[in-house]
């Protein structure tokens, strides 16, 4: 997993702060720990015992440094993402995720967008996001023993499996 | 050529105006929300270069040397959004020469595509639109998600990124006292009832926005067909509480049809709300049968060329006193 400050490195501290019922989660690279005082300078990775005291000795303090979480390209930071349901770029999608999925869940009747998308990229998403719907939708036939339309399902896939092979070669 | 309300085979009772608005943003630069000034000046190069070799003819305004009183114009017409107008960014708007497209740059997202058509016309404005997306599609950039499609500033437009409104007429529900009713009813299905210039606007003349609430998870066509259906339903309330209004009050209604278009043809002095509400009289008139030769897209037009900002604009009456002469005037003559 990326450390999903930086979006370079590996992450390899893992945080998860539950505070009013509200689950945050921060995988960060030891770097980006650093920096946001997740853990303090010089601090080796594993010594869990003090992470914890400063957990339990100052929980505000915690807490402060999670709401001003930001993106790295924008600033943005989670308690405004949180707070008002607007983003500052493309990355902040990335960033904090597991926020934008929860929020989406309340507002959207899906998370998984279905229609149009145009150039190039959105024409290698659109069919792969058909062949996932399709497959979706085969297991079903599966499932209640309709082999016939299975069957239909099953070369409709294979269609669209090997048209983005032609594209891709 | 001819603004897109003043088409006069367009016209319906009920639909003053279909729009349809996509929101789209650029990879790798941050939302208008959190950009800079340079990252905003970026922004409009590149969708200035895509549209150099579109086969559309555009006007260009740059918002920063585009006066208040045109920007205002600019929204009475629908061109414009009424925050994009207040905007302190950089930006840009380019309005095609039949003003059925219009493109803003930095409004809440990077670019806002609209097509705006007169009467009932989903379809055909969505066809148009859906080319102008596919055009700046091949030349610019956009960012989108696997899972999440268009991504957008905010999170309620996020998906396809489209928004259906259609401006609507509803005399008849608002006098008979239902449109509490019946809009929260119409909210329950996904469907957002708004004043005449969207957000945050109050009604006037009787005249509403009906779009769609969610963008994410359906695809355009679904949207399209469930948006359509609830408003077949208030289209249809609407015509069935005329035909009632017409029996239970006939002269009193009448008379108050009349009186509504000899003052639009004689006064001297009128108020931009007192316009609004003796045209929504009139067309309620047209739309029962009791006015003729009145037509649709000469009352779209009048509202339009009578509101405020385009007096301001157009005769140079920047005083209200002397605002409501002149539209008095304006409205004399375009009817007589």
């Amino acid at each position: 997993m990326v450390c999903s400050h930086c979006g370079i490195k590996d992450a390899n501290v893992h945080y998860k702060q539950i505070q009013g019922g509200k689950i945050t989660e921060l995988h960060l690279c030891t770097e980006c720990a650093k920096e946001l005082g997740y853990i303090k300078e010089n601090e080796s990775l594993f010594n869990f015992g003090s992470i914890l005291g400063d957990f339990l000795s100052a929980p505000g303090k915690v807490s402060a440094n999670a709401s001003s979480y930001r993106c790295p390209v924008c600033s943005t930071t989670l308690d405004k993402v949180s707070r008002t349901g607007f983003l500052g770029c493309d990355r902040c999608y990335e960033i904090f995720a597991p926020t934008v999925e929860k929020m989406l869940s309340k507002i959207q009747p899906s998370t998984n967008h279905k229609g149009k998308l145009s150039g190039a990229d959105g024409k290698r998403i659109e069919r792969d996001n058909t062949v996932r719907d399709l497959k979706e939708e085969l297991k079903r036939a599966i499932i209640d023993e309709n082999y016939e339309q299975a069957a239909v399902l099953r070369d409709k896939i294979r269609e669209y499996e090997s048209k983005g092979d032609e594209q891709n070669g | 050529m001819a603004k897109w309300f003043c088409d006069a085979n367009a016209g319906d009772d009920v639909v003053i105006s279909t729009r349809i608005r996509l929101a789209r943003n650029l990879k790798g630069i941050p939302f208008p929300g959190a950009m800079t000034q340079k990252d905003a000046l970026l922004v409009i190069e590149k969708v200035e270069h895509a549209l150099e070799e579109m086969n559309y003819t555009f006007t260009r305004l740059d918002m920063s040397k585009t006066s208040p009183a045109q920007k205002q114009k600019l929204v009475e017409e629908r061109l414009i959004s009424p925050a994009f107008a207040k905007s302190t960014l950089p930006c840009a708007a380019y309005i095609s020469e039949d003003e059925c497209i219009s493109i803003m740059v930095n409004e809440e997202d990077h670019i806002r595509i609209q097509c705006i058509y007169a009467g009932y016309e989903s379809k055909k404005a969505y066809e148009l639109i859906s080319k102008v997306d596919d055009y700046f599609a091949e030349k610019l950039d956009y960012a989108m998600h696997e899972k999440y499609g268009y991504l957008t500033s905010c999170l309620t437009n996020v998906g396809t990124g489209m928004r259906i409104s259609y401006m609507v007429h509803l005399p008849s529900i608002v006098m008979t006292g239902a449109s509490d009713s019946i809009f929260s009813t119409v909210g329950k299905m996904g469907v957002t009832v708004r004043g005449m210039y969207g957000e945050g606007t109050k009604s006037s003349g009787n005249i509403f926005q009906i779009s769609n609430q969610t963008t994410l998870g359906r695809s355009e066509v679904e949207i399209a067909d469930s948006l359509n259906e609830t408003l077949e339903k208030v289209i249809e309330k609407e015509r069935e509480l005329r035909t009632k209004l017409s029996q239970k009050q006939g002269a009193i209604l009448e008379d108050r049809i009349f009186r509504s278009l000899a003052i639009l043809k004689s006064a001297r002095v009128i108020s931009g709300k007192e316009t609004l509400e003796r045209i929504s009289d009139v067309r309620l008139g047209v739309g029962i049968g009791l006015i003729d030769g009145v037509e649709y897209s000469k009352l779209n037009n009048i509202m339009i060329i009578s509101s405020p900002a385009h007096i301001a604009f157009d005769y140079g009456e920047e005083d209200p006193s002397s605002r409501d002469i002149k539209r008095a005037q304006i409205i004399r003559d375009a009817l007589n």
